[in-house]
């Protein structure tokens, strides 16, 4: 009876270990050859992945001009906005974490994939995909655009919240800034997205697009002080959204996030 | 020294009554509209052309006015101030002497129709406050009417083709809103009507405690509840599902119109009601009158913060194509079931089979010719269970695991019994394939992502086996 037993760990725990091997091995793989260019059955398995599950919204070209064409979507107000699937051919995207005009990070872009893009209707795959099936159409989207063979993607910007965001002095400065940056011109008066300009806003796709209303909704990024932060620093490139990286201290940018997160109701 | 103590506390509490009865006498000696009456007869006086006049005005005695109204059984004493109130020569005065503008009082006259029947308020009360009976402490249902909801009192007597030519526009225009932005697909009327909403039938004679006055700004009045509900529905209520997009002046309108619906009726000889034989009803007007406040337009379908779902295209020449006028029938009338879409058959909302008949006919005018092409689902012998793995991952990010659509999918509840029953599984199978042009449903079928004729059957017999599942 021991001895079966002890025969059975043994198949076991081989087995398990054939097991990591394998599922292992492709990932290793992939990320040694990360600098030279991806290999053929990353591409490959990419390619199925993106026509089984991306191919419906963003193309067989990547060009965001597919079955689906414009999602629509009404808001609270009454006011009915128009979202278009990304672009890919273009290699221009928003949610970075590199400075504004840069490539993405193979990670921010595998980070939009797993989390999906809220009230855009971009869904998330983080459950109904393995990491190496991610990785992979992340590859494969790569291919739609030259920029990245040409270009590297910047370093990450660093994100260091100091302690005192969200307190009622910093909620005060960031209302001074938002008033003397004008973000009122396009966000409104109280951040409902209602601005003097905010009907006059268009994309690099000469698309029509609407400014945050800050009371209703998550960002698309994720509403965490670190991502308002990180969307001033990059700024949100294809959209009227400016990075603030050189006009604004980091100080006040962080004083500029209490206001927000106040606007959104997350602070007192 | 203890008795002397009491006799002066005796004393005291003596002086103090003394003093209020002598309070309370002179402020009831005294009332406000004495002083008006008083003013008023000056005024008279100092204004006479000549002696004969100067001595009749001199002879008005200042004494309680009030006008018995039997048949509306009302008492109303507003003109103990507002004394001047049927006096040409008050027509510049100030109030409350001024004369009531217009010539409204000519085919009104006050002792027969008094004050409250048109502008509410409290007729027996005797000081301004409880008259005009605005604020919660004078316990007043029905304050005063704002000079713009005025209106609505007209409809109690008068019919609205009168009424459109004859000083009623507001309430007419209010009540055009309420056929044109579909308020009736939420809230009965006479039993008719989307069942989403309250019945308004006599809201406009409902207490004030009816209403959930919690977050109104300004006074806590029914007119000021209906249109701040108007302007901005989750302000009032916070998980209303109201679809209203008003401006300011279109609130004010329909808050008019809204106050007309009341329990009360004016006895016969008040009312000047021609009885014009009702307008007959077309397919536009049901559009409007039922469906228009969620599905707008009708060509595109549009996913909705506040229903928190996608609304179905349902103009749309690709779902036309698709859906026959019995398919449609089916739908119209046993609604939605987990969607906010009424059933409207006639013993649910209440439409008859003609209205219904008219609407699809309205819906369906810009059907294109050339019918679907048939897909012959009975032919296919399938296999739910592989349905079921197409489905997962083709089906679900918009459908939802379970099939319900809801918050956050874009994709339409399929697990109502409508789907899962009525609906020809050939229906489906041809929107699965062909898809909806003009909405974000694809084609699946082998011109659009691939699917065979086989994968498309099983996942249709995997669809019509959601609603078993919890």
């Amino acid at each position: 009876m021991v001895r079966f037993t002890v025969k059975l760990n043994v198949v076991l725990f081989s087995s398990l270990l054939m097991m990591f091997f394998l599922t292992s091995a492709p990932a290793a793989q992939e990320t040694g050859e990360a600098g030279e260019g991806v290999s053929e059955a990353v591409l490959k398995l990419g390619k199925r992945v993106y026509e089984v599950r991306c191919l419906v919204c963003h193309g067989e070209e990547g060009d965001g001009n597919s079955f689906v064409k414009v999602i629509r979507r009404s808001e609270l107000s009454g006011r009915i906005i128009e979202t278009y699937p990304r672009d890919f051919t273009v290699g221009v995207f928003r949610f970075r974490s590199t400075p504004t005009g840069c490539l993405p990070t193979t990670e921010d872009l595998i980070k939009i994939v797993d989390r999906g893009v809220p009230r855009s209707f971009m869904p998330p795959h983080e459950k109904s995909l393995s990491l190496e099936e991610r990785k992979a159409v992340v590859e494969y989207i790569k291919t739609f655009s030259e920029r990245w063979e040409e270009e590297e993607p910047c370093d990450p910007i660093e994100v260091k919240k100091p302690d005192w965001v969200g307190s009622e002095i910093s909620v005060q400065k960031g209302k001074k800034v938002y008033k003397d940056m004008k973000c009122w011109e396009c966000h409104g008066y109280e951040g409902k997205g209602d601005g003097p300009k905010a009907d006059k806003l268009k994309d690099d796709w000469g698309k029509q697009i609407w400014p945050f209303n800050f009371v209703t909704g998550e960002l698309k990024r994720g509403s965490s002080p670190e991502n308002v932060y990180i969307t001033f620093t990059t700024g949100l490139d294809g959209t009227g959204m400016p990075s603030y990286e050189d006009s604004l201290s980091e100080e006040d940018r962080w004083h500029l996030v209490s206001y927000t997160l106040k606007l959104m109701g997350l602070v007192k | 020294m203890l008795s002397r103590f009491y006799l002066s506390l005796l004393l005291l509490s003596g002086l103090v009554f003394i003093a209020f009865i002598t309070l309370a006498t002179y402020r009831e000696l005294t009332p406000e509209w004495k002083k008006y009456q008083a003013e008023y007869r000056e005024m008279l006086i100092k204004n006479a052309k000549d002696e004969a006049a100067r001595e009749k005005a001199r002879r008005i005695k200042i004494e309680q006015q009030q006008i018995y109204l039997a048949g509306l059984k009302r008492v109303d004493r507003c003109m103990n101030c507002h004394i001047g109130v049927d006096n040409p020569l008050m027509a510049d005065a100030k109030v409350p002497f001024k004369q009531h503008s217009g010539d409204y009082l000519k085919n009104h006259p006050p002792d027969k129709f008094g004050c409250t029947i048109c502008h509410n308020g409290q007729g027996r009360a005797t000081n301004k406050k409880e008259a005009h009976g605005k604020g919660r402490d004078t316990h007043w249902d029905f304050p005063i009417l704002p000079f713009k909801y005025i209106q609505n009192s007209c409809a109690q007597c008068h019919d609205y083709e009168t009424l459109r030519h004859k000083g009623g526009e507001m309430v007419v225009k209010g009540e055009r809103l309420f056929r044109e932005k579909g308020c009736k697909g939420c809230h009965k009327v006479n039993g008719i009507g989307g069942d989403l909403g309250k019945a308004l039938d006599g809201i406009g004679s409902q207490p004030i405690a009816y209403f959930p006055m919690r977050h109104v700004v300004g006074e806590q009045t029914t007119y000021n509840w209906l249109k701040q509900h108007y302007l901005d529905p989750r302000a009032i209520v916070p998980d209303s599902e109201m679809r209203v997009f008003l401006t300011e002046e279109e609130s004010d309108l329909l808050t008019t119109y809204i106050l007309t619906f009341r329990t009360t009726e004016v006895p016969r000889e008040y009312r000047r009601i021609r009885y014009v034989p009702e307008r007959r009803v077309d397919g536009e007007s049901l559009y409007k009158m039922y469906c228009i406040a969620c599905h707008s337009t009708g060509k595109v379908s549009v996913y909705d913060e506040i229903l928190k779902r996608t609304i179905p295209a349902i103009m749309n020449p690709a779902f036309l194509k698709n859906a026959d006028d019995g398919t449609l029938r089916k739908i119209i009338k046993e609604g939605r079931k987990g969607t906010q879409m009424t059933a409207w058959k006639s013993t649910a909302a209440g439409l008859t089979d003609g209205e219904i008949n008219k609407l699809i006919r309205y819906i369906t005018r810009e059907r294109p010719d050339e019918a679907a092409e048939p897909f012959g689902f009975a032919e296919f012998k399938t296999d739910p269970k592989h349905g079921k793995e197409l489905y997962d991952v083709r089906c679900a990010l918009c459908h939802g695991e379970k099939g319900k659509g809801g918050k956050g999918a874009l994709g339409i509840n399929l697990t109502n019994p409508v789907v899962q029953k009525e609906l020809d599984p050939e229906f489906l199978a041809r929107t699965v394939r062909d898809g909806r042009s003009g909405t974000p449903m694809p084609p699946f079928g082998e011109e659009g992502l691939g699917l065979s004729d086989q994968d498309i059957a099983d996942i249709v017999s995997y669809v019509r086996t959601l609603a078993q599942k919890k």
